[in-house]
């Protein structure tokens, strides 16, 4: 069972690849219905998998393909004239076809789909009865054509038995009977030889001649017998791989000569194999090589005479490949960051520039190497663009709609993951500009418009990224109708619509639950579609970009990295951690100081030229602890994604690095926000900041930008009894501590104290402490007040605390002085007790309650 | 240089074979110290013990995963046994190490106080872990009773399991 399954799988492999190039086909000829070529080529591709089937016992597809073929090679003869209609029904099968192969390739056999009305409209067309009468004629249409065409089963051209006599047809059937029971025997291993004329009912229903039966029958018989022992004696010489792919080429490759006679009964059927040219390759028994040789085939059925040099490699050896070349970018930025700590050590050292030109080398091919592999694993996106051209054509007919589609670029090679998921997106976007994009001819014309309206699809590269571009002619979109139908559906609040620009109006149509359809149809309305778009383009680290023009028409450019494993990354520190932002994602960096950020409803905003632009701290996203945080400057980096932007807030920006993505593993995967880690030149881990979650959590988190209060509670702790307050006293008299600390012993804080500034300095690096203030006295031996003062707020993370001077210096000057080093507050000597505690309970924002 | 290789490879298949019996019954493990017990894990879960090294902090985790490190190219967690068995985390010393155990897949490091030893433990003396335990949530394997001590068997598929 084994082997068969093998044939199953080659012959959906080829049928799929035949099937995808076979829309674009039909759609083409629908425009050029005389291009003998293309039909040709469409014939070619229903003759093969009817061959293939038939061979595999599929006997719904083999009779759908049957009549699928009967009605392309009437028209291949110019028998028929393609038009709409015929198209159509073809197409339908088609259609059913895929169906069916779908269906094989999950449960293995085709059975359970109707196809009797699909061959009965087939037949009709081929008759060239109108098909409101179709019932009436199809039994006359089987039975004629069905004696003709018995023969065909064993892939043989049909025309050439028309003319003989019974007698002849009889012989050709022995001979074919033959050769067909040698084939069989070399797949199957289970000998089922009941079956074989079972698969062929369909055709012999017509035969009315029960002899012919009955000799088939003996014939069968005979057979079986001689077939065992074919079969053991090829199971000797050949290795199973190369036997089984024997019987599947033969059918499949005499077809692209369609005038060709019978061929001579090629008996046994591993000598038969190498007869046919391109099958020569085929024989080498690993799946990937033999697999190899179908392009070349396909690439000969498109008419083309080069043989394009192709391998196929299976994309688990490819992903191995490209988690080696991480492994080696990482070793190279390692590398690099080595030599530059050399550099600075051993300067002007000889060695050094050895060391330099060797790391330099090693560099350049990392990267040349990098990209090699990365092309390997790159598809042209006209794979995904290819199923377009049919879906337009259903959807304009749909619709009763005159829709053209434009596509350049479909050469475009962008890498084999990202291709698998653009298809889904391009759909919805495609489906969308059918649907609400382009008007009905009436409406054009009227609008003085052509009545064809014209989507242009549209691939290119733009640095590390490529741009899919969605143009629609239609009739645009109307930012203030979508805010309207947002609010309708709730969406959004009036106030949020306000202040929304055109572009985020445009950007309300990726909203889920949002639709301007009045009604749900089967093409769109739902209010999903839009919303997978999104979903799936941040996957991939894409922007989406939105222009249009009520009246004009609606462009919408996809910007999508080239790659996922490598990327580009911009490290931003935050305190002494470190993040990695996929650069696709970075939009700019800009350096602002504090004052220019603004607070609307509690939300941290800045305004970025003509863009009011929300900001949130990196620090608020991943519960970083700010110890210190009072530089006059913020960056700000400005992410986009899909359609949205933010402004994340940062301490410094650290440089621009290529980065591999490593996974975090199974115990720490989907934690929110984080992409990933990669593994930096120092041998450190830095995390990778996963823009779209980002973005998410921005909306909830609570912004402590600028806020001066949760920015000091964040660094002093919570405070649950007085005790967890501490304020230092330093004074070198010791009568001026006792007062001090008498004066504030009622509130039950802590205090500590010190007999001068070095004293002082000391407690506080130890920081076994943290101080809600100081009491600084300012003359004191060592080391005086402002002195003091002024070291304590060299340490960033003291910046903000409250420093309070107790001196009986009272002079203007002193109190000048006194604000220049850093003080708060001035308190001259002598003081009320009250007054002490007021301004330090002021200081430290003493909460009365605990 | 071959035929004495040759030799000590037959010699070790030898004491392999020979010991069969034995090591059925016996099972390994390495003994370490987290707070004030000793605990112990199957020696064949272990892929190694490394001397502490710095790792980077993973927000929205729970308290006792510290972060990750960076184990020869590979991104791994770091979790704190102390903080994970409810005990109070403190600084690391000279005699703390990463013991980096895997299941399956599923690889991680833990921060223990120190190692004690590799321990031989005849099968017959390990008993079943302590009852009150609900059988799902336990981390405990087994214990292991030797001559004055009792150690703790830890089940490394669970303290590999993630429970947030």
């Amino acid at each position: 069972m084994d082997e068969f399954q093998e044939i199953l799988q080659d012959f959906l492999i080829e049928s799929f690849e035949l099937i995808e190039q076979l829309d674009q086909d039909l759609v083409e000829l629908e425009s050029r219905p005389d291009d003998l070529d293309l039909l040709n080529r469409i014939f070619r591709v229903a003759h093969t998998i009817k061959g293939a089937s038939s061979f595999l016992n599929f006997d719904v597809l083999t009779h759908l393909t049957h009549h699928m073929e009967n009605l392309l090679n009437m028209a291949r003869h110019g028998d028929l004239v393609i038009d709409a209609d015929v198209m159509d029904v073809i197409l339908e099968s088609i259609d059913l076809m895929k169906a069916l192969l779908v269906r094989i390739r999950d449960s293995g056999a085709d059975a359970g789909l109707e196809v009797g009305q699909c061959v009965e409209r087939l037949d009709a067309v081929a008759n060239g009865t109108p098909l409101s009468s179709v019932t009436e004629t199809v039994t006359v249409t089987a039975s004629e054509t069905v004696v003709a065409v018995e023969p065909q089963t064993d892939a043989e051209e049909e025309a050439d038995y028309s003319g003989m006599s019974e007698a002849e047809v009889e012989a050709e059937i022995e001979r074919l009977i033959a050769q067909r029971q040698a084939e069989d025997a070399a797949k199957r291993a289970n000998k089922a030889n009941s079956s074989a004329p079972v698969e062929e009912e369909p055709d012999y229903e017509g035969m009315d001649d029960a002899e012919v039966e009955a000799e088939i029958e003996r014939l069968l018989a005979k057979r079986q017998a001689e077939d065992a022992a074919k079969r053991a004696q090829k199971a000797a010489e050949t290795s199973t791989a190369p036997s089984v792919a024997a019987p599947v080429a033969a059918p499949i490759t005499s077809e692209p000569m369609p005038q060709s006679e019978p061929i001579p009964a090629p008996v046994p059927v591993a000598p038969a194999a190498p007869a046919v040219q391109p099958k020569v390759e085929a024989k080498p028994a690993t799946p990937v090589a033999r697999r190899a040789a179908e392009p070349k085939e396909e690439g000969e059925n498109r008419g083309g005479g080069a043989v394009e040099q192709t391998i196929r490699v299976d994309v688990k050896r490819l992903d191995h490949l490209m988690n080696l070349i991480g492994e080696l970018v990482l070793g190279k930025n390692r590398l690099i960051k080595i030599n530059d700590d050399v550099e600075e050590r051993y300067e002007g050292e000889a060695f050094l520039e050895e060391l330099n030109q060797v790391v330099s080398i090693v560099s350049l091919v990392t990267t040349d190497l990098q990209i090699a592999v990365m092309k390997t694993r790159m598809l042209p996106i006209g794979k995904v663009f290819n199923k377009f051209p049919r879906m337009i054509r259903d959807l304009s007919r749909e619709l009763n709609k005159k829709i053209e589609l434009e596509i350049t670029g479909e050469e475009t090679e962008l890498d084999k993951s990202i291709v698998e998921e653009i298809g889904d997106p391009l759909v919805h976007i495609i489906r969308n500009s059918c649907d609400h994009g382009i008007e009905t001819p009436d409406v054009r014309l009227s609008s003085g418009k052509e009545e064809t309206g014209t989507i242009h699809l549209k691939a290119y590269h733009e640095g590390n990224h490529i741009v899919i571009q969605i143009i629609d002619d239609g009739k645009g979109l109307d930012a203030e109708m979508l805010k309207l139908k947002s609010i309708e559906k709730g969406i959004i609040t009036e106030k949020e619509a306000e202040g929304m620009s055109e572009k985020e109006a445009f950007g309300l149509i990726f909203r889920p639950g949002f639709s301007t359809a009045a009604q749900v149809t089967s093409v769109s309305g739902r209010g999903v579609g839009m919303d997978v778009v999104k979903t799936n383009i941040e996957k991939l680290n894409g922007m989406i970009d939105i222009d249009s023009e009520v009246g004009k028409g609606t462009s919408m450019k996809l910007k999508i990295p080239l790659t996922l494993a490598i990327i580009q990354a911009l490290l931003v520190g935050v305190q002494e951690e470190y993040y990695a932002i996929p650069l696709a994602s970075v939009l700019e960096t800009v350096r602002i100081s504090k004052d220019e950020i603004y607070t609307v409803e509690s939300r941290s905003v800045m305004r970025l030229r003509d863009e009011v632009l929300s900001l949130v701290h990196i620090g608020d996203i991943f519960e970083v602890e700010r110890v210190f945080d009072n530089s006059e400057h913020a960056y700000v980096v400005v992410l986009g994604l899909a359609e949205s932007k933010i402004g994340l807030i940062v301490d410094s920006l650290v440089g621009q690095e290529e980065i591999v993505i490593k996974s975090l593993g199974e115990y720490l995967k989907g934690i929110e926000g984080i992409a990933g880690a990669t593994i930096r030149g120092d041998g450190g881990v830095t995390l990778i900041v996963d823009v779209a979650a980002l973005m998410q959590m921005a909306k909830s988190v609570k912004s402590t930008v600028g806020q001066e209060s949760a920015e000091a509670k964040g660094r002093l702790g919570v405070k649950n009894k007085p005790s967890d307050y501490k304020v230092m006293i330093v004074d070198d008299s010791k009568t001026d501590r006792t007062i001090m600390r008498k004066s504030l012993e009622p509130m039950g804080i802590t205090l500590v104290e010190a007999t001068d500034g070095i004293e002082a300095l000391n407690i506080l690096k130890q920081a076994d402490h943290t101080f809600d203030a100081m009491l600084i006295d300012i003359e004191m031996p060592r080391m005086d007040g402002y002195s003091l003062a002024a070291e304590i707020k060299k340490y960033n993370k003291y910046k903000n605390l409250p420093l309070i001077a107790v001196t009986s210096r009272t002079g203007k000057a002193d109190r000048m002085r006194g604000v220049e080093s850093g003080m708060v507050e001035y308190i001259t000597k002598p003081y009320s007790s009250e007054y002490l505690m007021n301004v330090v309970k002021r200081n430290i924002k003493f909460n009365e309650g605990l | 240089m071959s035929e004495k290789l040759q030799q000590i490879i037959n010699k070790q298949h030898k004491s392999l074979s020979g010991d069969d019996i034995k090591i059925d019954e016996v099972i390994q493990l390495v003994g370490f110290i987290v707070g004030d017990e000793e605990f112990s894990v199957p020696i064949l879960s272990i892929q190694e013990i490394i001397k502490p090294i710095s790792w980077t902090r993973v927000p929205q985790t729970p308290p006792y995963i510290l972060g990750v490190f960076n184990l020869r190219g590979s991104v791994i967690p770091l979790i704190d046994l102390r903080s994970r068995f409810g005990l109070e985390m403190i600084k690391h010393t000279e005699e703390t190490r990463f013991i980096v155990m895997k299941n399956g897949d599923d690889v991680a490091g833990f921060v223990i106080d120190r190692l004690t030893e590799a321990i031989r433990l005849p099968k017959r003396d390990v008993g079943p872990a302590p009852e009150t335990i609900s059988e799902g949530e336990s981390m405990i394997d087994g214990v292991g009773k030797q001559a004055d001590r009792i150690i703790t068997i830890l089940k490394v598929g669970k303290l590999l399991e993630r429970n947030f």
